[in-house]
């Protein structure tokens, strides 16, 4: 299956004639590429400004403009037009799909366009616009009114608490983790050595919304006083019943491993104590209602209580009760500046300028080096304080003395944060044994290429010369931060 | 001048022609695409230099931390870098994997973390409930029901089945679940023995009043070791799957009972040649053509790495060993040429057809499970979807086929 390298194009046309859907049931779907809806779908590109109108579609006739074609086309029926106007043009048979404007979004491109004009939208407004809609009870933020309105409807609405403490939102996800979680195994041992067991509704609390905590400082006296009344009744040797409406939001924001944590640090916590309370949070002791000021008030004594977790897991002293692990997580970390992407400063040219004089190298491990990459080692980055570190190791290579003979002395003038100097590999050799210099290099004369003319030097020039490379140095822009099209530049009001 | 970026010679990378010219500023997608795909058509014709350059520059975009395309592009490259090593010779290139100490993402997890991994997003547990979904339709009436659960993720669909169960009218059927110690090595790994998830099931069975029983089938190659080769792992498996699977005895089937096989994630590890037996992913990765196959990588794996991005932070643990995953199938996809070393996923369509040749007639999905799919996706992300497409139900993110699922039974 070839995949073409050109994605269906540029805007507002198409790659191919416009096809009539075959009579009858098609032969053969044309199957499309994997992550590319309809390979002849018309490419709209709209500007922000036409993306976001309220009235797009606009009555020919008078003017009048709608926020959907199927009003619009309701309008037009009103006019009595006569039987030619009547039709609309044998476009629409066509599929459209849309891009989105922002030109650093991955929606961006053609091949990962959106099928409605709607869903581009919604999706602009909510990766690149701003965040006029908040949740009231957990402070979540929604660019798309119908994102805040279909969240504020389910938010916490139902919750169901594992014995272990953890709490979820899905239900599918709460059953798988039960069925696996150690405080299943606990108290059915519990259960076998004491008595038979009784039905398995303790976990499967969907309780009563809780309500919305206030910021961080009250919630402890707040957590402490309602916590007294479930640990009171909470004593029975075999508790199975669900406890009252826990008020415990118990994730933070570092949700996902605390959730581990929980899990993982419940084995050693359980078989001590009976209650649902006591197994969560008392390491060795019963817990009982007086332990809950301390507990509560341990915030900064993280070690008497709870051994092996966060403090923040119980006690959440975010305010924030949604017990959504993953997204609102993600949600709050979305709000952080986004930690610094590597090659801010390099053009898309500079970097081939620059990758255009490295020499070949022969052997696999001078190959690696030459590129500074290190296959061995645990991660492109991944282990890195950040994407600094990983951007110098990269680059660390020395200029040799044997000069780049005639290219543009810019190369070293130009600002280049990232990479300490240029090239460390020396110069290709051809087979005679001499260095070739650069200008044969970038002709791809050179017997080193296997005989194919394309070569990446010689894809930024011709005739030898840096011809091309004139109009797109002059016509760079200024550099942009890769990927930081996620902050909004202007201030979009996004309904729907 | 022109801004677009173009290729001559139509969709055919190895052209000998080609022009390219990016105009200044950005780096984006499409341009990241195309330079990985100068960088495959440089390996496929051993041209070191091109293949070094290409990297280079690939190597100051891609960053495991980024964004989407940036993190995605980081296996990519990884993924060539390995390549392309073992092209310039092995003289002392990668330590080998045994060497290195593992990464985070790396180490075997808990079972509470394999479950929080599968329900990251609907990825998985789309298949989980389609599948449990048609399962439930088919045995109605059954009072047993045996499944050989041939799967990545060890178990975790089974749980939500039995509470299914236990709750059908008329009381649930007793279950059997049947293992191979066999298993395609890639990730997720567990830190735990398939005896010891059997226990666990059988236990929370027990607790939702469904009496269960879970085997392992011993196969009978022992595991093949990590270091040994791809093309031999693939060997091995494959022959203790056959065998696992023909024969009658050692997979413990009973008369009167309903049997079910669940295939998710195994078909790609079985060779192409040997397919005849559906959660899968939904992209024909098996060209010979490396630039195609890179192209179908990048187009498709973004998928999940975009949806990850919506779904968990920057440094969600979960999600790093969701795109490692990603990275290694990414590896394996652009390690080898020849298919049989290597895993190869085919399109849902394809699957559909091979099933369709061997005997076997689609089973619809009916509304009910559909229905299921659909309120589980309302509970992840806007952006999941569903649809139809020829028997089969597949899994969308923000339009772009994703995951597909299947039920055929016997004609």
């Amino acid at each position: 299956m070839e995949v073409e390298a050109t994605p269906t194009t540029a805007v507002s046309s198409s790659g191919g004639a416009a096809q009539l859907p075959p009579p009858g049931p098609p032969a053969k779907k044309k199957r499309a590429l994997p992550g590319m809806p309809d390979p002849d779908a018309e490419v709209i590109a709209l500007s922000p400004k036409t993306l976001l109108a309220t009235n797009r579609f606009v009555c020919e006739i008078c003017n009048k403009g709608f926020q959907r074609d199927q009003n619009l086309q309701l309008h037009r029926r009103g006019h009595n037009l006569p039987w030619k106007l009547r039709q609309r043009s044998g476009k629409e048979a066509r599929k459209r799909v849309y891009v989105c404007p922002e030109s650093s979004c991955v929606h961006h491109d053609p091949s990962r366009a959106l099928g409605d004009l709607t869903g581009i939208k919604k999706h602009f407004c909510r990766k690149h616009g701003e965040k006029k809609w908040k949740c009231d009870k957990c402070s979540k933020k929604y660019a798309v009114q119908s994102d805040w309105k279909a969240h504020v409807k389910t938010c916490g609405s139902r919750e169901y608490r594992c014995d272990c403490g953890t709490l979820f939102s899905r239900r599918d996800s709460f059953i798988t983790h039960r069925a696996f979680c150690d405080a299943l195994a606990e108290e059915s041992a519990k259960a076998r050595a004491e008595a038979p067991p009784a039905e398995d509704g303790s976990s499967a609390a969907a309780v009563v919304p809780p309500p919305a905590p206030p910021p961080p400082p009250p919630p402890a006296p707040h957590h402490a006083e309602q916590r007294n009344e479930p640990e009171t009744n909470a004593t029975e040797p075999v508790q199975f019943a669900p406890p009252p409406p826990p008020q415990v939001p118990a994730l933070s924001q570092t949700s996902v491993s605390a959730a581990k944590v929980s899990a993982s640090s419940s084995s050693s916590v359980a078989g001590t104590s009976q209650s649902l309370l006591g197994g969560m949070f008392a390491p060795s002791s019963m817990a009982s209602a007086r332990q809950f000021p301390d507990l509560v008030g341990g915030v900064g004594r993280p070690e008497r209580a709870l051994p092996a977790k966060p403090p923040s897991l119980c006690l959440a002293t975010d305010a924030s009760s949604s017990i959504f692990s993953a997204p609102v997580s993600a949600e709050r970390q979305q709000f952080a500046p986004p930690p610094p992407s590597p090659s801010p400063h390099m053009s898309a040219t500079a970097l081939l300028q620059k990758a255009a004089q490295m020499g070949a190298t022969s052997s696999s491990s001078s190959f690696l080096r030459g590129l500074g990459l290190d296959v061995s080692s645990s991660s492109p980055g991944a282990s890195s304080s950040g994407q600094q570190q990983h951007h110098q190791e990269a680059m660390q290579v020395s200029l040799p003395d044997t000069s780049l003979p005639q290219w543009p002395p810019r190369l070293e003038t130009e600002p280049a944060p990232m990479l300490s100097a240029g090239l460390g590999l020396g110069l290709p050799y051809d087979s005679t044994g001499a260095q070739v210099c650069l200008p044969e290099l970038m002709m791809g004369q050179s017997s080193l290429f296997s005989g194919k003319p394309a070569t990446l030097p010689e894809l930024m020039m011709r005739d030898g010369r840096a011809v091309v490379l004139q109009p797109i140095v002059q016509r760079l822009a200024p550099p942009k931060t890769f990927g930081a099209g996620r902050g909004a530049q202007t201030t979009l009001r996004c309904q729907s | 001048m022109e801004q677009e970026l173009r290729t001559g010679g139509g969709g055919n990378l190895r052209a000998a022609h080609s022009s390219v010219c990016f105009s200044g500023g950005l780096i984006d997608g499409p341009r990241i695409q195309q330079l990985l795909l100068h960088c495959a058509t440089a390996l496929e014709s051993n041209d070191v230099t091109l293949a070094q350059q290409a990297m280079w520059v690939l190597n100051n975009i891609a960053s495991s931390q980024g964004d989407p395309s940036q993190r995605l592009t980081s296996w990519l490259l990884r993924a060539l870098v390995a390549r392309a090593c073992r092209l310039c010779g092995p003289a002392g290139a990668t330590q080998s994997a045994a060497a290195r100490a593992p990464a985070p993402w790396e180490r075997a997890m808990s079972v509470t973390e394999l479950a929080e991994y599968v329900d990251l997003t609907p990825w998985h547990r789309f298949g989980f409930t389609a599948s449990n979904g048609a399962i439930l339709r088919a045995v109605v009436g059954s009072a047993a029901v045996h499944v050989v659960d041939l799967s990545v993720t060890r178990c975790m669909q089974w749980p939500t089945l039995i509470d299914m169960l236990s709750k059908r009218p008329g009381g649930p059927p007793a279950l059997r679940i049947t293992v191979p110690s066999a298993r395609p090595a890639v990730s997720p790994q567990l830190d735990v023995s398939d005896e010891e998830i059997g226990l666990r099931l059988a236990n929370f069975a027990k607790s939702k009043g469904v009496q269960l029983e879970f085997s392992v089938i011993k196969c009978g190659c022992p595991s093949p070791s990590p270091t040994s080769s791809p093309p031999k792992k693939q060997a091995a498996l494959c022959q203790d799957l056959a065998s696992v699977l023909s024969d009658r005895q050692s997979l413990g089937l009973r008369d009167g009972e309903a049997l079910v096989v669940n295939c998710q994630s195994w078909i790609r590890h079985v060779a192409p040649g040997s397919r005849d037996a559906f959660l899968d992913a939904d992209a024909d990765l098996d060209s010979p053509s490396l630039a195609t196959r890179i192209a179908g990588c990048f187009d498709f794996h973004w998928i999940l790495f975009d949806a990850l991005d919506t779904s968990a932070p920057r440094d969600s643990p979960r999600r790093v060993e969701h795109e490692a995953a990603v990275g290694r199938k990414i590896e394996s996809v652009v390690g080898a040429d020849d298919a049989d070393g290597a895993e190869r996923s085919e399109s849902g369509a394809r699957l559909a057809e091979r099933m369709r040749r061997n005997g076997f007639a689609a089973v619809v999905f009916d509304e009910e499970a559909v229905g299921e799919v659909r309120r589980l996706l309302s509970e992840h992300a806007t952006g999941w979807g569903v649809k139809r497409e020829e028997d089969m139900l597949v899994l969308t993110w923000k339009g772009h086929g994703a995951v597909y699922t299947g039920a055929w039974t016997p004609n």
